[in-house]
């Protein structure tokens, strides 16, 4: 769910391979906040990697539709994200009246062909084509023309886009602006970082109480056995072997709990609607199933170190 | 040949002010094949006897010999492997691990001690001669306090040590198997050349005795 959010933020960027993004300086490094000029926009010298782009949120509404709140991305239609537009279904916009939409638009029951209004003007937009997880800011985007965003943002005529995209670093210094590199974007993102904080420390709490539940529980089943271990090292069991199989215990306990919580995944996976933002990349479900295991590990010190410590003599008695 | 040599052994129980002294000079040795009974009243000291002579409890002043070798002069890991190897204890509770079978018992043994231990032949005849051949698959708790007793019994002679230690091994036990039991050790005693101490209040078991000695306040005396 981490990073299912956290992609929820970031998609849309992650399909623009954003490696540097120039903003207007006062914009508090937010591209819905940002505005450049056509002065500054000429000034930059643009390459085929760069493609400026105007960034408005929008509420968009079909008729008898459910509204969906989205963020406009107008583009240019000669640069280079327009032309790598990762299409799914249908085509790119030919006309300024035509956009393209992520698919949380199709569960809302959109459809290709569908006329759509924007902000609530009076005019209407036809979807022409999907994008698959294009989101930015937790919202799905729909793409359209620039001309369009200028409208929906009602700017100064003087005022051209939010801002330039690259796909290297790209650092024009015109006046006015300043150029971000894409984690210092990321992170300033409308509560990203507040929302990757609280599931850290969810995720470190989740660690920390398996932890507590897994070293409680090997406790209590030591001490259970303790004076059949007891009896054990009376007769000449070295406490290694007593020790080793507490720890083996230990990781098979942790291990198929592992097991079961991946199929647990994998099932809630496929039965999760599509619109909650989950993710499962085997970049998370490793880390944390080795960290599992390590908490396991670190679960058995303490029994261990009661059975090495054990008094055999406490296995006799009177 | 003397397998057990106590020599002067003494052992005193710190408890900050208070100390008992549990033992006093106490001198004994045991003969592969003997069976010897060591007796006397609640805390005269049995327990610390049998526990110092297993090399679980180091004697304050004086000298445990098994088979020559001296206890004290031994790591706390050579001491696991003598007890492993040498002693067999038969101990009044928790003698048998509750969650494995009989069988599992004597296979754990096989985990830690790989060599020495009775043949598959030798171990069915033990069994059988306890009575215990078809009961190899129950846990301990499926048994009767005497089963269970001649299982433990099955367990420390596994491992054919040279000396078994039992703790009042017919505490649980009618005057039939008393008898049975008595008649087992004084026979393993004299086929098996094992020298076995038996530290009970049970006066059923003299007549299996090669020897008996009394314990009084820590001190050992030989019965004329
Ligand atoms: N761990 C200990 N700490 C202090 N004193 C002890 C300890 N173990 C035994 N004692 C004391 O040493 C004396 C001998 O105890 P021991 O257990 O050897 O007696 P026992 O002959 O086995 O008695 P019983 O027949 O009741 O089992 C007793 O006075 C007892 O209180
Ligand atoms: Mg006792």
């Amino acid at each position: 769910m981490s990073v299912g959010l956290a992609n929820k933020n970031t998609s849309a960027l992650k399909s623009w391979h954003l490696q540097t993004v120039v903003l207007n300086k006062h914009s508090n490094v937010s591209l819905t906040q940002s505005l450049l000029t056509q002065d500054q926009l000429d000034q930059a010298k643009l390459s085929k990697k760069e493609a400026v782009v105007g960034q408005t949120p929008v509420a968009a509404k079909g008729k008898n539709l459910t509204t969906v709140s989205s963020q406009f991305i107008g583009l240019n239609k000669d640069e280079y994200i327009f032309k790598n537009l990762p299409i799914t279904r249908g085509r790119k916009p030919k006309k300024d009246t035509e956009i393209v939409v992520d698919d949380a638009f199709a569960q809302k029951g959109y459809h290709l062909g569908d006329k759509i209004k924007l902000n609530d003007t009076a005019r209407k937009y036809k979807i022409v084509g999907w994008v698959h997880h294009n989101e930015i800011n937790i919202a799905p985007v729909v793409y359209g023309s620039l001309k369009t965003w200028k409208k929906l943002r009602n700017v100064m005529p003087t005022v051209a886009a939010s801002g330039i995209v690259s796909k290297r670093n790209f650092k024009p210094g015109i006046k006015g602006t300043k150029s971000y590199q894409q984690q210092t974007f990321i992170q300033k993102l409308p509560g990203y970082r507040d929302q990757n904080m609280t599931f850290m420390m969810m995720i470190v709490f989740l660690f920390v109480i398996s932890l507590i539940i897994v070293a409680v529980f090997l406790y209590i089943l030591t001490m259970q056995k303790l004076p059949n271990f007891a009896v054990l090292r009376a007769q000449g069991i070295p406490s290694k072997v007593l020790v080793s199989a507490t720890i083996w215990q230990s990781l098979i306990l942790v291990l198929s709990g592992v097991v079961l919580g991946l199929a647990g995944l994998a099932l809630s996976a496929k039965f999760m609607p599509a619109a909650v933002p989950m993710s499962f990349s085997p970049a998370i479900w490793i880390p944390a199933s080795l960290g599992m295991v390590i908490m396991g590990l670190i679960g058995a010190v303490l029994p261990a170190v009661k059975i090495a410590r054990l008094n055999p003599l406490s296995g006799i008695g009177g | 040949m003397s397998v057990l040599t106590l020599t002067n052994v003494s052992k005193t129980y710190e408890h900050g002010e208070a100390s008992v002294q549990a033992l006093r000079n106490v001198n004994f040795s045991i003969d592969a094949g003997e069976v010897i009974l060591i007796m006397g009243p609640s805390g005269a000291g049995k327990s610390t006897f049998l526990t110092t002579a297993g090399g679980l409890l180091s004697p304050t002043s004086g000298t445990v010999q098994v088979e020559g070798q001296e206890i004290s002069r031994l790591s706390p890991k050579e001491r696991d492997a003598l007890r492993l190897h040498k002693i067999g204890f038969i101990l009044q509770a928790y003698n048998l691990v509750p969650y494995l079978t009989i069988s599992e018992q004597f296979k754990l043994v096989d985990h830690v001690k790989k060599e020495g231990n009775l043949s598959a032949d030798d171990l069915q005849a033990l069994l059988a001669q306890l009575d215990i051949s078809n009961l190899v698959n129950k846990y301990p708790q499926e048994l009767s306090g005497g089963q269970q007793q001649r299982a433990a019994i099955a367990r420390a002679l596994y491992a054919d040590p040279a000396v078994i230690m039992a703790d009042e091994p017919t505490a649980s036990l009618d005057s039939e198997r008393v008898a049975e039991v008595g008649q087992l050790f004084k026979d393993l005693a004299k086929q098996r050349q094992k020298a076995i101490i038996l530290v009970t209040h049970d006066d059923r078991l003299t007549k299996y005795a090669d020897h008996i000695y009394d314990m009084l306040d820590g001190r050992l005396t030989k019965r004329q």
